[in-house]
């Protein structure tokens, strides 16, 4: 047949045809098998054919009004593009970039956020431990009576040395998958997320969260306890707390950005927020497993006082010297 | 100055289903529907429940569960295994979990851009943060903490709204993670009519079309009558061939009254008297359209007058 015969935009057609359909065969395989077992020469040819075909349509959009093969062209190179666009890195390197540099470098970037974050405990631990001894009924005001247990002003002294001692308390993986979605997780969850709103639940929440630590410290302190609540609270307390002052740190970036984002608009100001405030989530979530598999198996194990003090804030130093050495570039 | 109450609508805002690739062209990908990504989203939730409750029927059966502690241990496997099927899957099959690749949609960097993992795990992560983490909040809380569970209740529902109200149906940690998700588009390569038609070896002299009587159509119409002749090629019974050379035949009279073609055409060279119409046509058209003339539809004359 005569070439010549053809209209302009049929002739354009016919010549690049046959690369249209290596590519699509190269983009079939690319989808089925990923780009990491193509053979080099068919993912070079796979990159230059798609370009290739991003002309032809640019060009056909200008000459032909022949709706099929717009309608081809624009799926092909939609289906190349995504192909030779795909991600490239592994889960492994992700992850590993992200404990190595990415979160400790995010822990020291917002540091303040997250002084904030233990301020606010501190004084809510503060404020309890002060309110408690002005009035004992402040105790069931502040202690959500799920958390106690049983603990409170009415309890004798050696029903409470008894739970702080207590060997025959579930232990396992139960324990931990029980703890781990307890008190402490939902409050930094809400902490979180609750920060978006302008900052405020997220302190208030945070505060609280003191008021009630501080307390039950009061309470135990009263009946000479109180050593013995550290070394109960530390062993997996340090990482916890820790992980609810770290997620109030996040809450409050997100939330400081929506209150005061200065030149950028409200959800520019939101991203870039939440690129740190992520990272923050992710550590807390991290150490809040950790103190979930402390609480239910560490605390268990280990009965006396100091061996607990010691285990709580050695992980905690560990986790502060992660926070503070990781990530650091040598020069 | 006055007072604006609300914004006014930008009316040169490009459509959703546009994106530019680096190479600079645009591509036309649609956005994936609410409808289709809930649907997305149920297979997989179906798919990752399944193998949670197989794995707690495997502790239980070997165990190493005890009743009081079984709700909480679901709880936890269903997440172990949600939070690197998303991601992993999205990462493995280039955006697409399982229920997605059976819904044919994608998700996109929202600029164009390369696909990170990066984004990919933000999305996936945040996803936990705004239904999972706070629905199972939700399930496990009771009546004795109203105002939590009106948060978790609150929460989820602004993060299942937020979709509704922007124009990519993106949610929360699509945002944050800068993508959107796509239909995936199915290239299918037809054939060429106009090449067709001179294979068929028809005689183009047969018939002749003057150059004022294709100033009638614009490219609508034309690729109207390519839809029409590529339909004719389908198999169809007695009565629909019949209604189908109706419609014909009303076509060709259509065409013959407006651009003033003399010549009758007998019935059998009504297929042919379209296709040479459609070449001509087509033709015509391109050519107008290389010299800058682009003729949208039979009503350029007068769009081009009002501007």
């Amino acid at each position: 047949m005569d070439t010549q015969d053809l209209i302009r935009s049929a002739r354009f057609r016919k010549e690049r045809e046959a690369d249209w359909q290596k590519l699509e065969t190269l983009v079939r395989k690319a989808e089925g098998r990923g780009l990491q077992h193509m053979e080099f020469a068919e993912t070079r040819d796979l990159a230059s054919l798609y370009r290739q075909a991003t002309t032809s349509l640019a060009i056909a959009r200008e000459i032909s009004l022949d709706k099929a093969l717009l309608g081809y062209l624009e799926a092909l190179t939609a289906r190349a593009y995504l192909c030779v666009y795909a991600p490239q890195e592994r889960l492994g390197g992700l992850l590993g970039r992200f404990l190595r540099e990415g979160a400790p470098r995010a822990i020291r970037r917002s540091w303040f956020y997250i002084l904030l974050g233990f301020l606010c405990m501190g004084l809510g631990a503060l404020t309890g431990y002060l309110l408690y001894f002005e009035n004992n009924d402040w105790f069931y005001v502040m202690m959500p009576s799920e958390l106690a247990g049983g603990r409170g002003p009415d309890a004798t002294t050696t029903s409470l040395r008894s739970i702080l001692y207590d060997t025959d308390q579930a232990s396992g993986l139960g324990a931990f998958a029980t703890y781990l979605f307890s008190h402490n997780t939902r409050i930094a969850i809400f902490v979180f997320g609750l920060g978006v709103f302008a900052c405020a639940p997220a302190i208030l929440l945070t505060f609280y969260n003191g008021l009630s630590l501080g307390a039950f410290l009061a309470l135990h302190y009263d009946r000479g306890l109180g050593l013995d609540l550290v070394g109960w609270l530390s062993i997996h307390g340090v990482t916890e707390i820790s992980a609810i002052c770290i997620a109030c740190g996040g809450g409050l970036q997100l939330g400081t950005a929506v209150l005061f984002p200065g030149n950028r608009s409200r959800s520019v100001a939101l991203r870039e927020a939440g690129h740190d405030a992520v990272k923050l989530a992710i550590v807390a979530a991290i150490m809040l497993v950790g103190a979930a598999l402390l609480e239910g198996f560490a605390r268990q194990l280990v009965q006396d006082r100091d061996a607990r003090l010691f285990i709580g804030w050695g992980i905690g130093a560990l986790w502060l010297s992660w926070f503070l050495l990781g990530g650091r570039s040598r020069r | 100055m006055r007072v604006r109450f609300w914004k006014r609508a930008k009316t040169d805002k490009p459509s959703p289903s546009t994106l530019v690739p680096p190479e600079g062209v645009p591509l036309t990908l649609p956005i994936a529907g609410i409808g289709v990504r809930f649907a997305s989203q149920l297979t997989d939730i179906v798919l990752t429940v399944i193998a949670a409750v197989c794995l707690v029927i495997l502790l239980g059966i070997m165990d190493l569960t005890s009743p009081q502690t079984l709700m909480a241990l679901a709880a936890l496997l269903f997440f172990l295994i949600r939070v690197p099927y998303y991601v992993m899957s999205e990462l493995a099959w280039n955006g697409q979990t399982i229920g997605k690749r059976l819904m044919k949609i994608k998700v996109v960097s929202h600029d164009g851009g390369p696909l990170t993992a990066r984004a990919l795990v933000l999305r996936n992560m945040m996803k936990e943060a705004e239904v999972f983490l706070p629905g199972t909040l939700l399930l496990t809380l009771d009546s004795a903490t109203p105002l939590a569970s009106l948060a978790a209740f609150s929460w989820v529902t602004m993060a299942l709204m937020i979709p509704l109200f922007n124009r990519y149906r993106r949610r929360l940690g699509d945002m944050m993670a800068g993508t959107h998700v796509i239909h995936l588009p199915v290239p299918v390569l037809l054939k060429d009519l106009a090449s067709e038609t001179v294979a068929a070896g028809t005689d183009r002299k047969k018939f002749v079309f003057l150059s004022h009587q294709l100033d009638h159509y614009g490219a609508f119409e034309l690729q109207t009558l390519e839809s029409l002749l590529r339909a004719q090629n389908a198999p169809s019974g007695a009565d629909a061939a019949r209604q189908r050379n109706a419609t014909l035949e009303a076509i060709v009279e259509k065409i013959r009254k407006k651009i003033g073609y003399a010549a009758p055409v007998p019935p059998v060279d009504r297929l042919p008297f379209l296709q040479a119409f459609y070449n001509a046509q087509r033709e015509h058209l391109e050519q107008r359209q290389l010299f800058g003339d682009k003729r949208e539809n039979k009503h350029y004359a007068q769009s081009g007058e009002e501007r």
